[in-house]
């Protein structure tokens, strides 16, 4: 995937591992400027050693992408609702005109 | 500045996230009942604080701040947590790979992909200090840009990206110890179960370094 401001009359130079790595969580979201995320590309389609390392970066954050809470139950949201809205009601004891 | 200043006016603006505001909050504390008491927690705050909240402003994201920081009050109150000085991030991804070309040559990389990861990564969040929680919770679990956690958080984004990047490092780091005990109770387990096999070769063998390239 070319990032949309890449430069379409630049190439990409040849990068050592160091360089490659050192651009892994940039490269990984996607936040590379158009010719360095083409010269990592380029070293990862030659590279024997260092694909495997960006792999289990986008694992990880997959797996952490699917770690989100399941959207709260409309049980335990009315539940909340009323727990919040009495403790609200307690910094204002004079006040009895919650909304419903 | 126009600012609603009726407790009418906060409640109809802040109560329809609250759903939201739970969901970030158990993301955050990856415990039910501790989230409740920081939903309630940010609420209250909320009100005390109502009279910062800019009229026209998104009231979703003010919630979202308010939950973080109270959350983050809350868990150095706990853990006397100290913050680390944040580093360059380039060298943090470094540091990651480095770290992976180790657990590949101990075998723990291996171990990480077969065990449950879902529950790995539970416990690895529930451990990653506070301070670099909310910034992954954001990005990596939420799904929010660089732009919109640093407005959340306060920070500048060049700070979340650097959080960003240490918080992953640590998480990685925890995945491959939590990979080695993994291993470790495998193996054990096997021995408990078939005694007189404990001689065999097993069939998760213990961390062993691997054949390098």
């Amino acid at each position: 995937m070319t990032p949309p401001d890449a430069e379409p009359d630049a190439r990409p130079a040849s990068i050592d591992c160091e360089t490659a790595v050192r651009r892994l969580w940039d490269f990984v979201d996607g936040r590379l400027p158009g010719i360095a995320h083409a010269e990592v590309e380029e070293h990862l389609a030659t590279c024997a050693l260092c694909p495997p390392h960006f792999q289990f970066a986008r694992t990880m954050r997959g797996a952490l992408a699917a770690s989100a809470p399941a959207q709260v139950s409309d049980d335990d949201e009315t539940r909340l609702r009323e727990r919040v809205r009495s403790a609200l009601r307690s910094l204002r004891p004079d006040d009895d005109t919650s909304p419903q | 500045m126009q600012h609603p200043s009726d407790a009418l006016a906060f409640e109809r603006l802040t109560m329809p996230h609250l759903a939201e505001v739970a969901r970030f909050a158990r993301s955050l504390t990856r415990d039910a009942a501790r989230a409740d008491d920081l939903v309630q927690e940010t609420y209250l705050q909320a009100l005390r604080g109502w009279h910062t909240f800019q009229d026209g402003s998104d009231p979703r994201r003010w919630l979202f701040a308010v939950c973080h920081h109270t959350f983050l009050r809350t868990t150095r109150r706990e853990a006397r947590y100290v913050e680390a000085p944040d580093d360059d991030p380039e060298l943090e991804s470094l540091a990651t790979a480095v770290a992976h070309g180790n657990a590949q040559k101990s075998g723990a990389a291996e171990t990480v992909e077969r065990m449950d990861l879902r529950a790995a990564i539970d416990r690895a969040l529930a451990a990653l200090p506070a301070h670099y929680r909310g910034v992954v919770v954001l990005v990596d679990v939420e799904g929010r840009t660089y732009e919109e956690a640093a407005i959340i958080l306060d920070v500048a984004v060049g700070t979340v990206r650097s959080r960003l990047f240490r918080a992953r490092r640590l998480l990685q780091d925890m995945l491959f110890e939590h990979a080695r005990d993994w291993e470790l109770a495998q193996v054990r387990a096997s021995r408990m179960v078939s005694p007189s096999l404990s001689s065999r070769p097993s069939a998760t063998p213990p961390v062993r370094p691997k054949e390098t390239r």
